[in-house]
């Protein structure tokens, strides 16, 4: 590298360049936590985008062809007239080499241009999008904290209790819980409680919100729509609770093992302060690592969660974009839901280094 | 705590061939009982081995459709209807020798019929009316009443809708047992369900066996190769699992089968295992990491045993119980998403198996039609036991390959 050498006092020392400066400042920058996770969190949503671009783009039977070929048939259009149809709706140019297409995808993204609709035509993606996503990060996000909560909860009172016979009905319990996958249990609460039993009308718990209400910050909206969103919820919570029950029960076990404990209660502290500042905090901090991969989970079973429920969300917005070909609609709610969980990484991310500061400092989980 | 006993001991190796083997099978056998959970599992996986392997054989897939018996609860049978004065004279086909016997095409009676006559043909003259929407059934039932037919065939379930004091006032069942008893019931096409239980598991269970295994080898030689590598392979390989990791796997598997036109079981395993194999790929990664630093693995290269033997010999065994436990939960991963996919239609759904028989449910209602909840029941159960079966399983195998465990053999 190129440097100025300058003696003082007879020892030679070297000046950085201005090279040399960024890249130190940078490295002391990404030796900050935050900045680092900020950093990784936008190359993976760059790397999603890029990923989608090419999955659409570069699959044998290209979806572009496809659709072109489909027009011309169902609409009697010339090669020509259906392939500037096809361009405009993908919104790119199909005449431009691979590159400047996706340079062109990637600024259009930047702008939040997701193209428009093929089956609904005119329907801007994006629109289509932001009218789904609320519904779905309101469940999943809803299902995932409850589940969190109470399987933490559940969790330590197995460790606390641990070889006692609450301990092992709730193992077992948790073993099935985290063995049976959620659109099963969905299946058995529709037929068992709404079919056979009548517990709930199955009728009355499809959709977002009863449609004859005028969305409104009014006390009936809000309960309507939890009473939508119950059976979503409540799924999603049965099918994460049992992996949150077992981790927190084996991370309590050993932090219940640990030096600083048996201290504090030597140091007669209230039970209630071990139980939540030494034992819970300690203990959940494992728990945030399986969050990030947690949360792909659930907004990707929401696919078949809302299918199943008739739950207007994003996830049955992706699969009715695939049923009927809807290749931009797809492209764009699948990247979509791929930045959520980057950003919901990210998030759990930050939590984390909050609730523990060795992370900032060194760097590691 | 114990303190560690400092005589030198003498370690004595058995060199008899069958030991080992014994010992191990005596460490599983010690392992899966004392865990009253696992035995549960183990018991359950056993038992869906016979049913996959050997149920095919003694139990036939039933598609053959039967109008009269769409979607029939459990117990149903074939009735044998005759009028009042006959009860006690017609209560078999055998009874009914040199008679006439009514029956409707396409039913659970004719099914029946056609079988004695097989064996039979002389037995009685046979009667018959289409089914015609139901207009078939009505024509026969006044055939019977009038004293055309001596005796008929019919569903349990259709003398309990048609057949009454109102309707027909002279007919009364004189053997309401008459052939085979639905365990489950039948589907919405008359077809026999717990048939369809048996003969449905196979191609879901060897897809998921297969993509677990691929998964679980993906993940062993790259988590290996990783660690044992390092430098720039390893952030590479890193990199690559973290990319695939933070991508929802389900959604891209719909987007990816419905770009491929999913069609075959293979396939559909592949591209399991391609989505599934980061997140043991990370534990194996930091297990070899932390294994390569152990005394012993040291010294096998101090000792310039060869990478050969110090991978076999020094850091496969230390994983294997691992890497087993893991393979258990890769194979229930991927019936969860093979079984997803098909529950949407996304995947291949010719083959008739558990998952097809959930995606009619969804397709056909049949999910919320009262009579028909056993069409989605028996499946749910089905799919639900054998993820209960593996889980349970796999918790047990955790405690045989407890080091503890082990030493007091």
């Amino acid at each position: 590298m190129a440097t100025h050498n300058k003696v003082i006092g007879g020892v030679e020392v070297s000046e950085p360049s201005l090279v040399d400066k960024i890249l130190n400042w940078l490295q002391r920058g990404y030796s900050n936590y935050i900045f680092r996770t900020v950093i990784q969190a936008l190359v993976t949503i760059w790397a999603v985008t890029t990923f989608t671009f090419f999955l659409v783009r570069l699959m044998p039977g290209n979806p572009v062809e496809v659709y072109i070929a489909q027009i011309i048939n169902t609409e009697n259009l010339t090669y020509e007239e259906a392939y500037s149809r096809a361009a405009s709706q993908f919104s790119f140019d199909l005449d431009a080499s691979p590159v400047e297409q996706y340079v062109d995808y990637m600024g259009a993204l930047l702008q939040g241009d997701l193209g428009t609709s093929i089956t609904s035509t005119g329907t801007r993606v994006l629109d289509q999008i932001l009218r789904f996503l609320p519904w779905t990060l309101f469940s999943a996000g809803a299902g995932l904290l409850v589940s969190f909560i109470l399987g933490l909860f559940l969790g330590m009172l197995m460790a606390y209790y641990r070889n006692s016979p609450l301990d092992h009905i709730l193992s077992f319990i948790s073993a099935i819980f985290s063995a049976v996958p959620n659109y099963i249990f969905g299946l058995l609460i529709l037929v068992v409680f709404g079919v056979q039993l009548k517990w709930f009308n199955v009728g009355d718990m499809r959709g977002t919100y009863d449609p004859s209400l005028t969305p409104a910050f009014t006390l009936e909206f809000i309960l309507d729509i939890l009473q939508h969103a119950f059976l979503p919820i409540l799924t999603y919570v049965l099918g994460t609770l049992g992996t949150w029950m077992l981790s927190t029960k084996s991370s309590t076990m050993s932090v219940l093992g640990e030096d600083y404990i048996n201290v504090a209660e030597a140091r007669g502290l209230p039970q209630s302060r071990i139980i939540l500042s030494y034992v819970g905090r300690n203990a959940a901090l494992p728990l945030f690592t399986l969050l990030a991969i947690s949360i792909g989970f659930v907004l990707g079973g929401s696919v078949l969660i809302e299918e199943l429920y008739v739950y207007k969300g994003l996830g049955s917005f992706l699969f009715q974009s695939i049923s009927q070909r809807d290749y931009t609609s797809m492209q764009g709610v699948f990247l979509v839901i791929t930045i959520s969980v980057v950003l919901s990484n990210f998030a759990a991310d930050l939590l984390y280094s909050r609730l523990d500061p060795r992370v900032r400092i060194s760097g590691e989980r | 705590m114990t303190t560690q006993a400092t005589t030198p001991q003498v370690i004595v190796e058995d060199r008899s061939f069958f030991k080992p083997i014994l010992d191990r099978l005596k460490i599983f056998w010690i392992g899966v009982t004392r865990n009253k959970s696992g035995f549960v599992g183990f018991l359950g996986l056993m038992f869906y081995v016979i049913v996959v392997i050997f149920g095919p054989v003694f139990v036939a897939f039933d598609d053959e459709v039967k109008l009269d018996q769409i979607a029939a609860p459990p117990g149903a049978r074939v009735q044998l209807l005759t009028r009042v004065e006959n009860v006690g004279t017609y209560t078999s086909l055998e009874s009914l020798q040199g008679k006439t016997v009514g029956i409707v095409t396409n039913t659970g009676g004719e099914l029946m019929v056609e079988d004695y006559l097989e064996k039979n043909p002389d037995a009685f003259t046979v009667e018959d009316e289409r089914w015609r929407s139901g207009r078939g059934l009505d024509n026969m039932l006044d055939n019977l009443d009038a004293g055309d037919v001596d005796a008929m065939l019919i569903f349990s379930e259709t003398v309990k809708r048609d057949v009454n004091e109102q309707t027909y006032p002279d007919l009364r069942v004189s053997n309401e047992s008459l052939g085979q008893s639905y365990i489950l019931g039948t589907d919405t096409q008359g077809r026999d369900i717990f048939t369809h239980i048996i003969n449905g598991g196979r191609s879901l269970i060897m897809t998921a066996l297969l993509a677990g295994f691929l998964s679980t080898m993906i993940a062993l030689i790259f988590g290996a190769v990783a660690a044992l590598v390092g430098g720039i392979v390893d952030r590479i390989l890193t990199s690559i699992a973290n990319f695939i990791l933070v991508i929802p796997r389900f959604p891209l598997l719909v987007v990816l089968a419905a770009l491929t036109n999913l069609n075959n079981f293979v396939l559909l395993a592949v591209l399991i295992a391609v989505l599934s194999w980061p997140v043991l790929m990370r534990a194996i990664r930091s297990q070899v990491l932390s294994l390569r630093e152990r005394d012993y693995v040291e010294a096998a290269v101090a000792l310039d045993l060869g990478m050969r033997h110090i991978i076999m010999r020094e850091i496969l065994p230390n994983m294997i119980s691992f890497v087993a436990i893991n393979l258990i939960f890769a194979v229930t991963g991927a019936m969860y998403e093979q079984i997803g996919l098909i529950f949407l239609g996304m995947a291949p759904i010719n083959d008739y198996s558990w998952g097809v028989m959930l995606y009619f449910g969804r397709t056909r209602g049949t999910i919320f039609n009262p009579d028909s909840a056993m069409m989605v029941l028996a499946p749910v159960l089905a799919i639900a036991f054998f993820q209960v079966s593996m889980v349970l399983f796999a918790r047990a195998l955790e405690e045989i390959f407890n080091p503890r465990l082990r030493a007091s053999v």
